[in-house]
């Protein structure tokens, strides 16, 4: 359905107001890493750094792309398992009897575009095909993306502590390897999993009225995939 | 965002990442082999060799020896040699020589050296008989 504009910043304030978040705590992260990281260089009579200079250190790289990394594997493998399982009564859920990737006509493919669907949902071959596993696949690519940069700036901190441990720095495989890397990468994925995971139930038996991530207030807790 | 517009951003930002690792860290290796080779060579003058000591690991060589560091810096077997390998990561550097491995950290007042006469052990940190405390 497509509804009159309002304006831009109405018709867009859930992505503004959320981009604002980001980018607010994104400097709340920096400013309180970088005292937390100068309070520690000083007690050992080492170099305070400058805010320029820990922004663009492996310390803040690596606390940022591990968590970016964990929040875009979520989406990818949510965005894929809700192609296909289902929880009964969560609006995070198809309805029961829908697994699977549909019809043609469910998805308005092939003869069933409409004039407003996309272009590449209309040209039909590759790019329809493409199109059709955009989402997925761009999570997909963004968590690999984030994840190899976060083994990056993780391989850099490392080998920083193993020189201030009075040990020997290690190759980027044997980071990969490391201990270190798969705990950063396993403490940020269950914490996504529980997300995800209590979401899809508790919005079975909750209610949060008016909100797009709740059924209306009244609606039974077997009804699945509506949202009020 | 499509992902046409979203992979460049990322490579952008892993790449970065790289680039200001290794960009950093050897703009920071030729000072670092200076104090390291300097700190390693018996026949310089020993006052200078005891200020290029973080002064936590000066503190402890007095403390440990019971006397003045330039006293004590010539008790130790501080005669590395040539440098054989450099590694800087962050504020922390290591440097190997021919008969020593030093390790260093990044002061105000520049590198300064925070454990040096190390012997490497397996699977445990390097044995320093001079070490910040």
């Amino acid at each position: 359905m497509t509804a009159q504009s309002r304006g831009f910043l109405r018709d867009n304030s859930l992505s503004l107001a959320f981009g604002a978040l980001f980018l607010l705590t994104l400097v709340g992260q920096a400013l309180s890493g970088l005292a937390d990281y100068n309070a520690q260089q000083v007690a050992q009579g080492l170099a305070t750094v400058s805010l320029g200079d820990y922004v663009t250190s492996s310390t803040f790289g690596v606390d940022v792309m591990e968590n970016w990394q964990s929040e875009y594997l979520q989406f990818f493998l949510f965005i894929y398992a809700t192609v296909w399982l289902i929880q009964l009564g969560s609006t995070e859920s198809k309805p029961v009897g829908e697994e699977g990737k549909e019809s043609d006509e469910d998805q308005k493919l092939g003869r069933h575009t409409e004039p407003s669907s996309p272009v590449w949902a209309k040209v039909g071959g590759w790019r329809t095909a493409l199109y059709s596993r955009s989402l997925g696949t761009l999570m997909g690519v963004l968590f690999l993306l984030t994840w190899a940069a976060s083994a990056v700036a993780g391989w850099a901190a490392y080998n920083s502590e193993q020189l201030a441990d009075r040990e020997d720095p290690v190759s980027w495989l044997g980071y990969l390897g490391a201990a270190d890397f798969w705990n950063r990468s396993f403490q940020n994925w269950q914490s996504e999993m529980l997300a995800v995971g209590s979401m899809a139930v508790f919005s079975v038996y909750l209610r949060q009225r008016g909100s797009a991530e709740s059924k209306p207030v009244g609606e039974s807790h077997a009804a699945t995939g509506s949202s009020g | 965002m499509s992902s046409a517009t979203a992979r460049p951003l990322v490579l952008v930002i892993g790449g970065a990442l790289v680039l200001l690792a290794a960009g950093c860290a050897s703009a920071e290796q030729p000072q670092v082999e200076r104090v390291a080779t300097v700190f390693e060579d018996p026949s310089a003058d020993a006052s200078a060799r005891c200020d290029l000591l973080l002064p936590t690991a000066r503190e402890q060589l007095e403390q440990d020896e019971q006397s003045s560091c330039v006293e004590a810096i010539n008790s130790l077997p501080l005669d590395g040699g040539d440098v054989t390998g450099i590694e800087v990561w962050g504020g922390d550097a290591q440097v190997r020589l021919g008969q020593d491995t030093v390790f260093l950290s990044k002061t105000p007042e520049g590198w300064r050296v925070a454990a040096a006469a190390c012997t490497p052990r397996t699977e445990r940190p390097y044995d320093c008989q001079l070490e910040a405390s």
